[in-house]
C-alpha cells in the first residue's frame, strides 16, 4: 500500500517538473452580446450583418465574433490585429476564460494570465502592495509564494514608495506597470495581453518586450492584441486579422501585418468603398 | 492545475455548475477572506472610531428600542432588552444577506470581467463580511444576555446547528439573489423596498407569542420566514427550546434554497459576464 503510494508521489513529482504541453484550440468560436431594452434607431438604419434584430426590427444582439478557429501550441506567439470594434478584446476575453463562447468549442491547457482591461481586476482603494497580494491570491498562489515574489515585482514595476499608496492615485502608465509586473512575475504558461501595454513609456515597453521574449523562450504561449506594428513584430510570429468579428486572414506575422496596413491605407484613400470591394482588390 | 484542460463548449451548461462553483470557491478561502477583510476596512477607512461604529450603532439601537418599546411588552424590562439585543443582531445579519446578496455580482463586475474566478468567491466574501459584523455585535449581545441573567445552559448550544443551517442558507440565497439582480436590475430595488417593511412584520419590536392566536400580527409573523430563522437562532440563547414548527419551516426553506441556487446557477452561470 505504502509502496504504491510512494510511486504515485514520484510520478506526481515528475509531472510537476515536466508539465504537460500547453495548447489553445479554438473551434468555430462565436460570441453574441445580448442587447436589452429598446435602443432608439439611429440615423443610420442600414445595419451590418453583425446586428441581430427581431421581427419588429429592434436590436436584440451584436455578433461580436463568429466562426473563429485556430490552434496554438507551446512557444507560439500570436498577434491579433483589426480595427476598433472588430472583436479583438472579445476574443481575448473568451481565450482567457472570462466569457464563455455562445457557439463553438474552446480547449485550453496551461495556466492562463490575462491582462485585458487595465481598469479591471484591481481594488483601486487598496495600496499597490495589497493589490499584489490580491491578484496573487486570485491567480491561485499562497501567501508564501506571493511574498517570495514581492520584491521582484516591486523592482520590475519601478514603483518604489508608490506601492504603499492606493492605486487610485496612480497614473494609467503606473497601473499598467504594476499589473504587468504582477502578471508576469508568476510565470504563466499562457499570457493574454490587450493593447494597453502601449500605455507604458519607451523604456518600460522595451523592458516588457524583453520579459515577454524570456517568457516565450520558456515555451509559453503569448496572445497579444495590438495596433503597434513594432510591438507585434518584436513579440509575435503569427498573426490573426479580425474583421467585423470574423477571421479575415491568419499567417506569418509580417505578411499579415503588411496586408492589414495596406488595407487600412486603401480605406483611408477611399473611405466610401464597401468592404467587399476592398476585399476583392486585395 | 496546470495539467487540467479547460474546455468550454458553446451554449452548454453543466447541471451541477452551482455546486462545483461553490466547492471551487470554498477552496480559495484565503482569497475571499482577503476580499472580505478589505471591504470591511474600506467601509471604515478614515473614520476615527473605525470598526467600533459597528458596536456603537448596535448599542444605540438596542438601548433606544428597549426604552421606547419596553413598556408595550408583557416581558419585564430586562427580558425585553435581551429579546431585542439577540433578535436585532440576528435580524441585521439576515437582512444584510438579502441586500448584499442582490448586489453581490453587480458590485464585483470589476473582477468578474477580468479573471475567470468561481462566482462563489464573491458570495463567500459577502457572507464572510456580514458574519464579521454579526460576530462583533454578538460579543455585545452576549454581554447583554449575561447582564440580564441569561446564563449558558445546555439548551444554548442548540443555537450552533441553527446558526450553521442559516449560514448555509445565506450562501445559497446570496448566490441566486445575485444572479437574479444581475439579469433583472429592478429586482434589487424591489428587495430594498421589501426589507424596510420586513423590519416591522418580523417580531423584533414585539413578541410573537404575546399576540393572540389568529390575530393579524400573529398570522403575519407565522408566514414570515424570518420569524422562524430568528426563532431557531434566538430561542436557545434566551434559554428555551425553539418552536419545532420553526425548525420544520427552516428545513423546507433550505431545500427550496438549494433547488433555487442550482437552477439559477445552471441558467445564469455562463451568462453572468454578459449581464454585468
Amino acid at each position: 500500500m505504502t509502496h504504491i503510494h510512494n510511486s504515485e508521489k514520484k510520478t506526481l513529482k515528475l509531472a510537476q517538473l515536466r508539465p504537460a504541453p500547453s495548447f489553445v484550440v479554438a473551434d468555430k468560436v462565436g460570441v453574441t452580446y445580448p442587447v436589452r431594452g429598446n435602443i432608439a434607431q439611429g440615423i443610420d438604419t442600414q445595419s451590418t450583418p453583425r446586428m441581430i434584430r427581431d421581427v419588429r426590427g429592434r436590436l436584440r444582439g451584436v455578433r461580436a465574433i463568429s466562426d473563429v478557429s485556430f490552434t496554438l501550441n507551446e512557444g507560439n506567439r500570436l498577434a491579433i490585429v483589426g480595427e476598433n470594434g472588430s472583436g479583438k478584446t472579445t476574443l481575448l476575453q473568451v481565450l482567457a476564460g472570462i466569457l464563455k463562447p455562445e457557439v463553438g468549442t474552446l480547449r485550453v491547457r496551461g495556466r492562463i494570465t490575462s491582462l485585458i482591461n487595465i481598469n479591471l481586476g484591481t481594488q483601486i482603494e487598496a495600496t499597490g502592495h495589497r493589490n499584489i497580494t490580491l491578484r496573487g491570491l486570485a491567480a491561485g498562489y499562497t501567501h508564501d509564494e506571493i511574498e517570495a515574489k514581492r520584491e521582484e515585482i516591486a523592482e520590475f514595476s519601478e514603483l518604489g514608495e508608490f506601492l504603499s499608496m492606493p492605486i487610485e492615485t496612480y497614473s494609467s502608465g503606473m497601473r499598467m506597470r504594476l499589473v504587468f509586473s504582477i502578471a508576469t512575475a508568476f510565470t504563466p504558461e499562457i499570457l493574454v495581453l490587450d493593447e494597453w501595454l502601449s500605455a507604458g513609456d519607451v523604456s518600460f515597453k522595451e523592458k516588457a518586450t524583453r520579459r515577454m521574449i524570456e517568457f516565450v523562450e520558456k515555451a509559453g504561449i503569448l496572445i497579444l492584441a495590438s495596433h503597434s506594428r513594432k510591438l507585434i513584430l518584436d513579440n509575435c510570429e503569427i498573426c490573426l486579422w479580425l474583421e467585423q468579428g470574423v477571421v479575415r486572414a491568419m499567417g506569418p506575422v509580417l505578411e499579415i501585418v503588411n496586408a492589414y496596413e495596406a488595407d487600412q491605407r486603401a480605406k483611408k484613400t477611399n473611405p466610401d468603398a464597401p468592404a467587399t470591394l476592398l476585399r476583392g482588390a486585395n | 492545475m496546470a495539467d487540467a484542460v479547460y474546455v468550454s463548449i458553446g451554449g452548454r451548461s453543466d447541471p451541477l455548475v452551482g455546486l462545483k462553483d461553490l466547492f471551487q470557491g470554498l477552496s480559495k478561502v484565503q482569497l475571499w477572506l482577503a476580499f472580505a477583510a478589505d471591504e470591511v476596512q474600506q467601509r471604515y477607512r478614515r473614520s476615527r472610531l473605525g470598526l467600533a461604529w459597528i458596536v456603537v450603532s448596535y448599542v444605540i439601537f438596542v438601548a433606544a428600542i428597549s426604552i421606547m418599546f419596553g413598556g408595550f411588552s408583557q416581558k419585564g424590562a430586562s427580558e425585553f432588552t435581551a429579546h431585542i439585543a439577540v433578535n436585532y443582531a440576528f435580524f441585521s445579519f439576515l437582512i444584510a444577506n438579502i441586500t448584499d446578496g442582490c448586489a453581490v455580482f453587480r458590485t464585483s463586475k470589476n473582477w468578474v470581467g477580468s479573471m475567470p474566478l468561481p462566482h462563489s468567491i464573491y458570495v463567500l466574501k459577502s457572507v464572510a463580511r456580514s458574519l464579521f459584523v454579526l460576530g462583533i455585535t454578538m460579543i455585545v449581545g452576549i454581554g447583554v444576555l449575561l447582564a440580564t441573567g441569561h446564563m449558558m445552559t445546555p439548551i444554548s448550544f442548540m443555537a450552533l446547528p441553527a446558526f450553521l443551517i442559516i449560514l448555509l442558507n445565506a450562501v445559497l440565497l446570496q448566490t441566486y439573489l445575485g444572479y437574479l439582480t444581475a439579469r433583472f436590475r429592478d429586482f434589487e430595488h424591489l428587495m430594498l423596498s421589501l426589507t424596510r417593511v420586513l423590519f416591522f412584520v418580523t417580531p423584533i419590536l414585539w413578541v410573537r407569542t404575546e399576540m393572540p392566536e389568529g390575530s393579524l400580527r400573529r398570522i403575519i409573523a407565522d408566514v414570515n420566514p424570518l420569524t422562524h430563522a430568528l426563532e431557531i437562532l434566538s430561542a436557545p440563547l434566551l434559554g428555551h427550546a425553539a418552536d419545532p414548527l420553526s425548525w420544520k419551516v427552516i428545513s423546507i426553506i433550505t431545500v427550496v434554497n438549494i433547488a433555487m441556487m442550482l437552477i439559477a446557477s445552471y441558467l445564469a452561470h455562463r451568462r453572468l459576464p454578459y449581464w454585468l
